[in-house]
């Protein structure tokens, strides 16, 4: 049974700042989201944007009282994602059921960063990468 | 009974083969004047081979190290920050890299752009001139050979280059420098720069890049920073348009003083 956010800590603590701000690509995950806030949930697809320099995804997602709540999903750009086996309006398309798990949104509101998106057919593929950039506060070594 | 064992044979000789073709590592292609050819798709990774699209070890639902999906940087030295850059450091440390120019979709030097695995490095070389296309902001840097700085240089990201062969190295020396672009690891750019980038491709597949780090405004002594290319073949640049969806920064500017404050971040409605 593995633990998504302790091991996320983990990853975090070890990779530190120094080199990880060196790789942020356009803009930090820690600028918008909390590495320390995992979601794993499931909907269905309402909308999908293919575009740069984040992908998104919207998924409605019932909760237990019935009320539906739209959640955005970020995600790599369309290049990243076509070539990791992503194929635009094939792999995922509006209407389609979708499991996400990901990392929170500091405003607490139902944003996400998706790390790993789960098909209706069971098929797991990244949507994003992991955490681990603008993550602070620490020191600069 | 002979032609099974035949055809067993035939299978380990093949498998032999194929095994020798792909771990067989091949020279460095040349040009007709002589030079190592440089031309090619290359990514910032240690692996050989096909695209390299996750950190080693990496596995679904687990963070990994960001840093080995991204980029291979070996340096093992921290930077020698000046103590007013080191401040800097700390300061966009804290505030979780929200200034970062790129988020404005402003190109970021090399090494940074050299670094970011997730996007591919296009190498395009004639004898005149090294021609580098970044996928990531989808910009480009024209290096000319033998030559030396313009004396109009305008401070710019990215810097003015110019190239120069040392045997089987191409040396490219970087200056003018727009003060404010983000380098590496919390080190920001001053018109003071100074990058001695080093391309060597030491066989067919393998490309390395070091590149050493001069700034007295910002440095108090040199440093060095090394990456390895990897050739891709069948990898192609694709469009990166950055301000084609990109998000306002001020919504992150509200999340870093108020993190409850900023709602409206859900996009797309």
């Amino acid at each position: 049974m593995r633990n998504p956010a302790s091991r996320a800590a983990v990853a975090i603590a070890l990779t530190g700042w120094l080199s990880a701000a060196t790789l942020s690509a356009h803009h930090s995950f820690g600028v918008a989201f909390d590495a320390t806030k995992t979601v794993m949930l499931t909907g269905v697809i309402t909308k999908i944007a293919w575009t740069n320099p984040h992908t998104h995804v919207w998924v409605d997602v019932k909760d237990a009282n019935g009320h539906v709540v739209n959640w955005t999903l970020e995600g790599y750009p369309p290049n990243v994602l076509e070539r990791t086996g992503w194929k635009k309006d094939v792999t995922i398309k509006v209407g389609d059921t979708l499991t996400f798990f990901g990392w929170l949104a500091r405003d607490g509101s139902p944003f996400a960063h998706l790390r790993e998106a789960t098909l209706a057919d069971g098929k797991k593929l990244f949507f994003g990468p992991p955490a681990g950039t603008g993550e602070g506060p620490a020191t600069v070594r | 009974m002979m032609r099974i064992t035949c055809f067993m044979m035939s299978c380990v000789l093949a498998a032999s083969l194929a095994f020798a073709q792909t771990s067989t590592i091949q020279p460095a292609p040349k040009t007709a004047d002589g030079k190592p050819d440089l031309t090619g798709v290359y990514q910032a990774s240690p692996r050989r081979g096909g695209w390299d699209a996750e950190a080693p070890g990496d596995e679904p639902g687990v963070a990994a190290p960001r840093s080995a999906a991204n980029i291979n940087t070996t340096a093992s030295d921290p930077i020698p920050f000046t103590s007013e850059a080191r401040a800097l450091a700390q300061d966009i440390l804290n505030r979780r890299s929200i200034d970062d120019p790129t988020t404005r979709c402003i190109f970021a030097a090399s090494p940074r752009i050299t670094g970011v695995g997730l996007f591919p490095v296009q190498f395009v070389q004639t004898p005149t001139q090294v021609i580098i296309l970044y996928e990531y902001m989808w910009t480009h840097r024209v290096i000319p050979i033998a030559t030396k700085h313009p004396e109009d240089i305008s401070p710019s990201f990215m810097g003015d280059a110019v190239g120069h062969w040392e045997g089987n190295t191409f040396v490219a020396d970087v200056v003018g420098f727009k003060p404010g672009g983000w380098l590496t690891g919390g080190l920001v750019t001053s018109d003071a720069l100074h990058l001695t980038e080093r391309y060597t491709r030491v066989d067919r597949d393998q490309l390395n890049y070091e590149v050493t780090i001069e700034d007295p405004k910002m440095l108090t002594k040199p440093f060095t920073q090394r990456t390895t290319l990897m050739l891709r073949e069948g990898a192609r640049l694709r469009e990166y348009s950055c301000a084609e969806n990109n998000m306002d920064p001020s919504v992150y500017e509200k999340m870093l003083k108020d993190p409850t404050s900023s709602q409206s971040f859900i996009r797309g409605k």
